[in-house]
């Protein structure tokens, strides 16, 4: 039981990395491996505010958002204004905050033991809560800490998607999302496709530092390696979340993208406890997103000629 | 006819290279003077690599030029953005599939519309009172649109397509329409209804229009000027009383002279050729 609880805070805490990279690969069509420096950049911030300046875990978690919104905007302003190619712009930016990290950190690893989190925090509320540090669930012994956690990372993950849903429906975020679909169209009603383009990968970014500020919290350390390949797992969660819905509409999408990535959390964690080396992980990841790419062209070709056949 | 009157455009010494200085170099305009009066249709007619599809993309500012200006309803507009200029021009693309987000349903794609050069905010897209009014006026285009308004815009044919995205050109009443052949890629009789709409259209808001066309039927019988173009530059241009006597004879005999001009300069090199190398 504490093992699902944990795979589904972790699987929702990465929903927010997988609404970033929907953000940034579905509706501009970028595949940004920023991502896979700014996870890291929002957690190292929120981690030094909370270790070194015993910031508010509540500021500290915002400085998270912020500071991936910050890496997303550079990503941003390499690819218009410099008509760098987005995906070489998103090399650049994840190389250099590598050491833009480990300067921010000190040192490739912070423990935040001893630290005021949000992890404090939901071990007080859970005590207010539930009124015991551990409680009953049909059967199950249960951290009322773990639980306050999964309750209050679903209930944000659900206001997030819900702000995000909203904003795709005003005049402002439909035509964000025009101007990946038809960027010249975008032009000719008079929008700013490069001003859009900055401003969706800022958020995109700023979703995916804060998933990584609240993943530090979690685990309790930040750590100068944590980004690596991050993008790939949030590419798998959009992916899976993808095949669930198999519907165009906005809304459709970002549940998708939630539940894409607490599913693919739990079969992660499932693999694990039956024996897959961690080390496999990312390799299986990669694979997984390779399959899952290639697969439809491959069923629509083998379809048509089965179909051919009996002709 | 007024001539206190400021035109709605004003281009003047017009000069555009691409690909400068490489084997690949066209010079599309080469010092275009054009003053279009407010209200009046004009018709652009040109063969390929002409340049009138540039002129077009020119004023809508796809790209900025290397020499001249352009002045649009009194404004000088030659260093402004395409997104800015916007504002005041309303486009109709030669491809259906340039005008519309075809992911995006026909409901959406108007709320972008209704913005055309405004302020895009954080207002509910779209709004209930222009899926009302959307509703009224895809109506009036009797294609059967007006209980789809929830579908993607990518599942309509092209005319259904240019049919739209020209209501969506002049939702907001633009200073300047521009149409870059809008029905080359259409079947006939698509391609009629679209010519009739638009006719309907710019005669009843009295749109100043610009549109580029290959067909000399739609020459004759739209507009109220023709601007001939060739090699870059303006080589004739009929006034409405010369229009009206205009058949398409008359301008395929045009066409014809100046094929003949071409061939003469053609054969003119060669016989220089032949003579000095």
């Amino acid at each position: 039981m504490t093992l699902l609880i944990g795979a589904l805070t972790l699987g929702a805490i990465l929903a927010l990395l997988a609404l970033g990279v929907y953000i940034s690969f579905r509706i501009f069509a970028i595949a940004d491996i920023t991502v896979d420096g700014s996870l890291t950049f929002g957690a190292a911030v929120t981690g030094i505010l909370l270790v070194k300046y015993g910031v508010n875990p509540l500021l500290a978690t915002g400085a998270g958002f912020v500071a991936g919104m910050l890496a997303g905007t550079v990503s941003g302003i390499l690819q218009t204004r410099f008509r760098i190619n987005p995906l070489l712009a998103g090399i650049l930016v994840m190389t250099a905050l590598y050491s833009v990290n480990l300067h921010v950190m000190g040192r490739s690893n912070i423990p935040f033991l001893g630290a005021v989190t949000l992890s404090s925090y939901c071990e007080r509320i859970g005590h207010h809560l539930f009124g015991a540090a551990a409680i009953d669930l049909a059967g199950w012994e249960v951290s009322a800490t773990d639980l306050t956690v999964l309750l209050l990372m679903g209930l944000l993950v659900g206001l997030t998607a819900l702000a995000l849903w909203a904003f795709f429906r005003t005049d402002l975020g439909t035509a964000m999302r025009a101007s990946g679909d038809n960027p010249q169209m975008v032009e000719a009603l008079g929008g700013n496709v490069q001003r859009y383009r900055v401003f969706g990968l800022a958020l995109s970014n700023g979703l995916v530092g804060l998933a990584g500020s609240l993943w530090a919290q979690y685990q309790n350390f930040a750590d100068a390696q944590m980004g690596i390949g991050m993008v790939v797992w949030g590419l798998a969660s959009v992916i899976i979340g993808e095949a669930l819905t198999a519907a165009p509409s906005i809304g459709y999408a970002i549940a998708g993208a939630i539940i894409g990535s607490v599913l693919f959390r739990q079969l992660v964690a499932i693999a694990l406890s039956f024996g897959l080396n961690p080390n496999d992980l990312k390799l299986v990841t990669a694979a997984f997103v390779f399959v899952a790419l290639v697969l439809p062209d491959f069923l629509a070709k083998y379809g048509a000629r089965a179909n051919r056949r009996p002709a | 006819m007024n001539a206190t009157l400021q035109p709605m455009v004003r281009i003047s010494g017009a000069c555009k290279t691409f690909h400068a200085g490489t084997i690949n170099e066209v010079r599309p305009m080469r010092g275009i003077d054009l003053e279009i009066a407010e209200g009046s249709f004009v018709i652009v007619l040109g063969g390929n690599g002409s340049g009138k599809s540039t002129l077009l993309n020119a004023i809508a500012g796809s790209f900025l030029l290397d020499a001249g200006r352009i002045e649009l309803d009194g404004r000088d507009v030659t260093a402004w953005p395409e997104y800015r200029r916007a504002s005041l021009i309303g486009r109709v693309f030669q491809n259906p599939f340039s005008g519309t987000a075809p992911t995006m349903t026909i409901a959406e794609n108007f709320s972008l519309a209704a913005k055309r050069g405004l302020m895009r905010g954080l207002g509910w897209a779209p709004s209930r009172r222009l899926r009302d009014e959307l509703r009224e006026r895809v109506f009036e285009l009797k294609m059967g649109l007006e209980d789809r308004m929830d579908t993607a815009i990518g599942s309509l044919s092209g005319g259904q397509r240019q049919a739209l995205t020209l209501l969506m050109a002049t939702w907001l009443r633009p200073r300047l329409l521009l149409l870059d052949e809008h029905t080359a890629a259409l079947d006939p009789k698509s391609a009629d209804q679209v010519i009739a709409l638009t006719d309907r259209i710019v005669t009843r808001e009295r749109l100043t229009t610009l549109m580029v066309t290959h067909s000399m039927q739609q020459a004759v019988n739209l507009g109220d000027r023709i601007v001939m173009m060739h090699k870059g530059q303006v080589l004739h241009d009929f006034s409405a009383t010369q229009k009206r006597r205009l058949r398409v004879d008359d301008l395929l005999a045009c066409f014809e002279d100046i094929r003949r001009r071409e061939l003469l300069d053609e054969s003119a090199a060669e016989m220089l050729q032949g003579q000095y190398v």
